[in-house]
């Protein structure tokens, strides 16, 4: 309806208060279809023959196509609007009998009609549109229920729209109180007063709904928090203030003692005895017809039963309570007001030197507090008298009109008139005095008169009375009639969370309750959508144009209706806060001061407070907030529970659930999530939760998002530069194995004596990078390992050390590189990002547009080079590095390489240079002078012809004067042992072995030589005819000895037998010589000289014997260690 | 900051302790100096010079302390230039040719062939070994390399001997240097009359230590910083580095001049120049001598060559740490600083 109102004001105006909206598509849609509004409502009422019947086929249809069809007769029905504009007139009619009905709650039900009557149909469908209560259809209800959408909108409307319809009004039900006592009668005086109080409470319900809802969609800064505190501050001290000074003065009779300040424990006592209460008075209300007693003994009854009755409460003045009650909540009411700061306190003379002589009489709402506790009020004359003293002293004192304070005080001055009527107008009576007026009026009316003017009102009157007495100290709500439920239910919560929070004292309370209770009536029109329609959808959707949900029109009626109001009321407002800004923080001020002070208590100094209690997440603040996000999010209609609990009305029956609701709901701060972090719950991520396929599978979604590292992260990339350097490497390795045969061979040479194990074999592994071990990662990005990270850097480090030469390096070392490393790469990067996110310049050249185009201050380039530069470094010395450190090394490498394999190979065979090749033969190959000239030993190089003792090496220029390598064969055959056992023993046989010879058999010995037949046939003979066998064959004993050849060549002595064929040889000889010797003793004494020369007659050996090579080495078993094998390994 | 109050403490007997003045101007005159520098300028680098010495020999004797020996080795004074390739491989061109040169005199002393040339040892390698490379080429005397301790063949346990057929790879860097400062020389010597280069050639025989050993010893602070008797490579490598210094600081201050009278050609410069140039005619006398380089070039000169480079300054980058720098020896990696140099230029 009046939507369109808020939204253009909404949308013409910027925030600027540093709020924004959440949900720009939510408010945008709402925003391009609100502007007709008001003829859609029009264009409801006429299209309602076409819903009626539309209804049911779009009940089974998809509610999808309803709401296109909605959309469809929507625009239809719009372009009818704007082309005759003949509907306007209905729809404005149609708004007033809505408006008819504002706040008439307690009207009876009979006066309603006329008004209603001719634009019945119309209603009919309003109905529908605000999802009216399910129990009737009828108009009453409608009445009902409706208020609370129009009843919002003040009596003074400005608005283009607002005033043609009131002004069409027919009915004599105008709001403002002045008229409406007019035109009401004098008897239901009291409650024509109800009821404005009731309508400017749901006023503030609905304001205090918008801004909720409002906090749904916008995002409003913090700052304003502490000034709210500060605020508050100011007003709990003037609280203390006014106590403090009661307290000191003369104990008050009329005020009872039991009244706590700081009400924790006894508000709740409070609490739970003012619903018992309740109980009763309901129960009596019930079956009142039931209860033999009048009303005046029904009343003394119930307040000596009565425990905790209101501070204002005195036996003997009549209204006391009633009148006290509503001035301290309208002081309490403006106290709380933005604007009402410059107020609370008197005027001091430092202040304002002059202002006790232009002012006469002072006053301010400390002191007016003070005087209501003293209970200087007899009358609301008197009271809104020194209430307006205050804004007109203020207005006097500060004539400029441009003055801050001035504005101030107009607009509490409005504000003040806007919530008076609150007060009941009443003269504070003695109690004899009344109760004699009752006596009389008793004894004069009849039962019937009774039944009219007391038996209901009365005793109800008398409920409100005395239930607000109870409630005012818990929060109690006001003396309305029509929704006791309503306002009983909260307090009792609305307590507890207080106390919890045990911030402020009870007037505070009071006040949060009191904007507590408005919020739950206003919650009547945010009702469920009748069960009765099929069609809950159609009417909605057509009415408010396609929402998708249910809570959305609804809403949007009630924040129409009630910034509609809030407009009006603030248009006149000297302040030029933007409405809605202002009424956030009207509405929120207390909470927001509650919460900055609680979290000022977390601090102190600056610091966090370590003492304070840590804040716990509770369950209640999770509930509200995810109660909250659902509204927001629109997928809770509103509170239905709060909505339901309305729909029953006065009646007492839903009693328990309303007390479960309530308790439920805990505690109903308008305040946005955001202020309350802790209770935040988040969503879960959609790839974690538990979702289960059509069989009941659960779907692992893991293999999505989970994903392997990528390998090769922690290795080094395999760039031409690492190449390099790997090389270089290896060929260190392959020097230093060369290097170390060096050194073995030297000190050999040294060494008389070895020792098994003292020449460990130089064996290096080679160079591997393992990679991490496989990482399962969620996300892209480097993976942040810090552990793993330095390994690798150690690591890298690790080479370049090698690199630069040094085979082992202690780990302190390399830990202390590895740090600098790090810092120093660390430098590099914040350098780079520095020049990375330099502020960006402008492009000369525009973009093609026309708008000036920016671009990076550096480009990637010079960024580089600039970091580069920063940091001790350019690329020349990068280049310079991997040229003459890297490069160079490796050519170097290479030569040292070859002079190390040359260095050895001279080592081991002097004579033998690298061109001799494998087995020697090439060194022969230059004319062959040693064979010629026989002249090895200068090629052997060594003092093994006693050079040196000459003086030769000097005059030829030797090297080495040790005794060549391959000379000593046995040494080095068991250094070579001892190093590789397992090595293949066969390295210095390059020829392959001849076959052997057939052996020589009886029956090949024809193909022999002719002349070693005969040998060869006794040898056969001898041998049984067996084959013979080679002496080389031979067992070791039965082999001959070889010979020794000296270095002369020159056999000087004949070979010698075996031993045991010169035994046998022997004895054989002396046989003969025995026998000879007989013999000659036998014929002629022979001398014993002869003996001698028969051993020296010592016959050739067996020619056989002697096959064998006598220039052969015995030890051919005995492999030498041959430099091939030394280079080649 | 010790250096200029130690200037001014010198001051007061700076005639008698000015020993090196000639030597200093003639070193000045190669390098470029045309006009006759004041004795304050030559005492002020003299100075530098000294100060410079007893630093390296400081800084020696603490690398030879480290590697725990009491005296220093070339090797220590290679470390120190470390970083000037074409430094550190003339050095080596120097001592390899001077080894030769002592083994062909020991050989040759007795047939008294020794050239006169031939041992002069001195600050200038080039003259030397251009002097008896020939000789030595004739005999074909191996000449023994100077190896660096920190090359590749220190990586390995075993030394092994070099074989012939390697070429140094070094020498292409020292070929570059010495083309460079050949090229210089030229440019200096190109409008000399012959009487002038003969000047030239005697100025470039300036030494700080060639035949004054024991001057240089005591004035280098021998005995004092460290070993009384240093080897004598140490003093010719001395020679050649104080040379150098020289040398450098020469060639700044004259840098720096040149662009002081750009800037005052621009201003205007002081009243004189005004006024001469308002004077200026036709038959003016011609262009006033060059006036020689003063002290306060020297200084500005130092200044810029003490100045500490990013480098030193990397590991400091994030950190409020001040950045502690020691006396940097002059002339290191100069050269090739001026070759970038040049190429920005060219560019």
């Amino acid at each position: 309806m009046t939507a369109n109102n808020l939204q253009h004001h909404q949308s013409s105006r910027p925030s600027t208060y540093g709020a924004w909206r959440l949900s720009v598509s939510h408010a945008s849609a709402t925003r391009l279809r609100t502007p007709n509004l008001s003829d859609d409502g029009a264009m409801s009422a006429a299209l309602a023959t076409n819903n009626g019947e539309g209804g049911d086929t779009m009940a089974e249809e998809d509610p999808r196509h309803a709401v296109f069809r909605e959309r469809y007769n929507r625009t239809e029905s719009r372009l009818d609007a704007v082309l005759n504009g003949l509907n306007k007139p209905l729809a404005l009619e149609d708004a007033t009998a809505a408006d008819g009905l504002v706040g008439d709650d307690a009207r009876p039900p009979e006066t309603a009609p006329p008004a209603s009557a001719p634009k019945k149909p119309a209603r009919t469908i309003d109905e529908d549109d605000y999802g009216d209560d399910d129990e009737d259809n009828d108009e009453d209800e409608a009445s009902n229920a409706s208020p609370l959408l129009c009843k919002s909108a003040p009596p003074s409307r400005i608005n283009s729209i607002s005033i043609p319809l009131n002004l069409q009004v027919p009915s004599p039900q105008i709001l403002k109180p002045g008229i409406e006592r007019k035109a009401s009668s004098s008897s239901d005086h009291v409650k024509n007063a109800e009821e404005i109080r009731k309508n400017l409470e749901e006023e503030k319900k609905a304001l205090e709904e918008t801004v909720q809802r409002r906090s749904y969609t916008m995002f409003h800064t913090l700052e304003s928090d502490r000034d709210a505190m500060l605020e508050q501050e100011k007003l709990d001290e003037l609280d203390r203030q006014v106590e403090s000074e009661m307290n000191s003065g003369a104990p008050n009779a009329a005020r009872q003692d039991n009244m706590p300040r700081q009400g924790t424990l006894s508000t709740e006592n409070l609490g739970s005895s003012s619903l018992t209460l309740k109980n009763l008075i309901a129960a009596i209300d019930k079956n009142r017809d039931r209860i033999p007693a009048t009303q005046a003994q029904l009343r003394q009854m119930l307040g000596e039963a009565r425990k905790n009755r209101s501070k204002w409460a005195s036996e003997d003045k009549v209204g006391q309570e009633e009148l006290y009650e509503a001035c301290e909540k309208v002081l309490m009411e403006l106290k709380a007001r933005e604007h009402a700061t410059p107020f609370l306190n008197k005027v001091s003379k430092r202040e304002a030197p002059d202002y006790y002589n232009i002012i006469k009489r002072p006053m301010d709402i400390g002191t007016m507090l003070k005087k209501l506790k003293g209970v200087q009020y007899k009358s609301k004359k008197e009271f809104v008298e020194d209430l307006s003293l205050i804004w007109d002293n203020c207005l006097r004192y500060n004539s400029d009109p441009a003055h801050l304070l001035r504005k101030k005080a107009l607009y509490m001055r409005k504000e003040t008139e806007k919530i008076v009527p609150l007060i009941p107008d009443i003269v504070i009576r003695d109690r004899a005095e009344v109760e004699a007026e009752e006596r009389r009026l008793q004894n004069g009316d009849d039962a019937d008169g009774i039944e009219d003017s007391d038996d209901e009102e009365p005793i109800m009157a008398s409920r409100g009375r005395k239930a607000p007495g109870k409630m005012a100290k818990k929060g109690g709500s006001t003396t309305r009639k029509a929704l006791p439920t309503a306002t009983d239910s909260s307090p009792v919560t609305e307590n507890k969370v207080h106390t919890a929070h045990s911030v402020s004292n009870l007037k505070h309370e009071f006040l949060r309750a009191d904007s507590d209770a408005p919020m739950e009536g206003s919650q009547n029109g945010v009702s469920t959508p009748p069960p009765g329609t099929l069609t809950p959808m159609g009417p909605h959707a057509l009415f408010n144009g396609a929402h998708g949900s249910q809570a959305d029109p609804s809403e949007a009626d009630v924040h129409g209706g009630s910034l509609t109001g809030l407009a009006v009321g603030q248009t006149e407002d000297p302040d030029v806060d933007d409405i809605e800004y202002k009424t956030w923080k009207q509405v929120t001020k207390k909470d927001r001061a509650l919460m900055a002070a609680e979290r000022h208590r977390l601090f102190r100094n600056d610091h966090l407070n370590p003492e304070e209690p840590a804040i716990l997440r509770t369950r209640a603040g999770m509930r509200r907030w995810t109660r909250q996000r659902q509204i927001g999010l629109g997928k809770l209609p509103s509170d239905k529970s709060n909505a339901t609990e309305d729909s029953n009305g006065g009646t007492t029956n839903s009693r328990n659930e309303t007390l479960a609701e309530g308790i439920e709901v805990e505690d109903d701060t308008y305040l946005p999530d955001y202020y309350d972090p802790v209770s935040a719950i988040p969503d879960i991520n959609e790839r974690l939760q538990w979702v289960e396929d059509g069989n009941g599978q659960v779907i692992d979604q893991s293999e999505e998002f989970l994903r392997m590292a990528p390998r090769g992260i922690f290795v080094s990339p395999q760039s031409t530069f690492t190449q390099k350097m790997e090389a270089n490497m290896r060929q260190m390795q392959d020097v230093r194995k060369i290097c170390a045969k060096i050194g073995v061979v030297k000190q050999m040479q040294l060494q008389s004596q070895m020792y098994q194990n003292q020449f460990q074999k130089y064996d290096p592994q080679p160079f591997i990078e393992e990679d991490a071990e496989p990482i399962v990662m969620t996300d892209d990005g480097p993976i942040m390992s810090q552990h793993t990270v330095r390994a690798a850097l150690q690591r890298s480090v690790a080479k370049i050390f090698y690199h630069t030469g040094f085979e082992e390096f202690q780990p302190s070392a390399l830990d202390s590189i590895t740090d600098l490393a790090s810092n120093y790469f660390t430098n590099l990067a914040k350098t780079l990002l520095l020049y990375r996110e330099a502020p960006k310049v402008k492009d000369p050249v525009p973009a093609p547009d026309g708008r000036p185009s920016f671009r990076p201050r550096f480009t990637n380039e010079e960024a580089v080079l600039h970091c580069l530069s920063e940091n001790g470094t350019d690329v020349e010395s990068l280049d310079d590095y991997v040229k003459n450190d890297v490069d160079r090394i490796g050519t170097k490498l290479g030569v040292m390489q070859e002079r190390m394999k040359s260095h050895l190979a001279e080592l081991l065979r002097p004579a033998l240079d690298s061109s001799a090749g494998a087995d020697g033969v090439g060194a022969f190959k230059d004319g062959s002078e040693q064979f010629v000239g026989g002249d090895f030993a200068e090629e052997i190089g060594e003092d093994f012809f006693g050079f040196k003792e000459l003086g030769l090496d000097k005059e030829f220029g030797l090297a080495s004067l040790a005794v060549p390598l391959h000379l000593l064969q046995n040494r080095m055959y068991t250094a070579h042992q001892s190093q590789n056992a397992n090595s293949n023993l066969s390295l210095g046989i390059i020829m392959e072995q001849p076959a052997p010879y057939e052996p020589v058999t009886i029956n090949n010995i024809n193909s022999q030589i002719g002349l070693v037949q005969d040998f060869f046939l006794a040898r056969l003979e001898s041998n049984n005819n067996e084959e013979l066998v080679e002496d080389d064959d031979l067992p070791l004993k039965q082999r001959f000895p070889k010979p020794r050849l000296p270095p002369t060549g020159k056999i000087t002595s004949p070979r010698k037998r075996p031993i045991r064929e010169q035994q046998q040889l022997a004895k054989k000889k002396r046989k003969l010589e025995e026998g000879k010797a007989e013999e000659m003793a036998n014929a002629t004494s022979v001398p014993e000289k002869i003996r001698p020369i028969g051993k020296l007659q010592l016959k050739m050996p067996p020619p056989g014997e002697n096959m064998g090579d006598p220039e052969k080495e015995d030890g051919s078993a005995v492999g030498m260690m041959s430099p091939e094998s030394l280079t080649a390994a | 900051m010790s250096f200029i109050i130690a200037r001014n403490r010198r001051s007061v007997k700076d005639a008698k302790r000015s020993i090196y003045g000639t030597h200093i101007a003639q070193m000045m005159f190669v390098s470029g100096e045309t006009g006759e520098p004041s004795t304050e300028t030559t005492s002020l680098i003299e100075h530098i010079v000294q100060q410079q010495v007893q630093e390296m020999l400081k800084e020696c004797t603490m690398l030879a302390t480290r590697r725990g020996s009491r005296t220093i080795s070339t090797d220590d004074m290679m470390m120190l230039i470390r970083h000037d390739r074409a430094k550190i491989s003339r050095l080596r061109h120097f001592l390899q040719w001077k080894d030769v040169r002592k083994t062909a005199k020991d050989s040759e002393d007795n047939k008294g062939d020794a050239g006169p040339d031939v041992g002069m040892p001195g600050g200038d390698a080039d003259l030397q070994i251009g002097a008896t490379a020939a000789e030595a080429g004739k005999k074909a005397a191996k000449k023994n390399k100077v190896d660096l301790v920190w090359d590749v063949q220190s990586y390995f346990s075993e030394q092994v001997p070099p074989r012939d057929d390697e070429e140094d790879e070094e020498e292409e860097e020292m070929n570059f240097a010495t083309l460079q400062r050949l090229r210089n020389a030229d440019e200096r010597t190109k409008n000399m009359t012959r009487e002038e280069y003969v000047h030239w050639s005697d100025c470039r025989q300036a030494s700080f230590t060639f035949r004054k050993g024991k001057r240089f010893r005591e004035w280098a602070g021998f005995g004092v910083i460290t070993d009384a008797k240093p080897n004598d490579d140490i003093i010719d490598i001395l020679g050649f580095l104080t040379f150098e210094i020289v040398q450098t600081l020469t060639e700044e201050a004259l840098r720096v001049k040149h662009a002081e009278d750009l800037s005052k050609k621009g201003t205007g410069g002081d009243n004189q120049s005004r006024k001469r140039k308002r004077e200026a005619g036709l038959f003016d006398p011609p262009e006033e001598e060059r006036e020689p380089i003063g002290p306060s070039h020297i200084h500005e000169a130092f200044r810029r060559l003490q100045r500490p480079d990013r480098k030193s300054r990397a590991m400091l980058t994030f950190t409020n740490l001040m950045q502690k720098s020691p006396l940097r020896l002059v002339g290191n990696s100069k050269l090739k600083e001026l070759s970038v140099i040049t190429n920005i230029t060219q560019i």
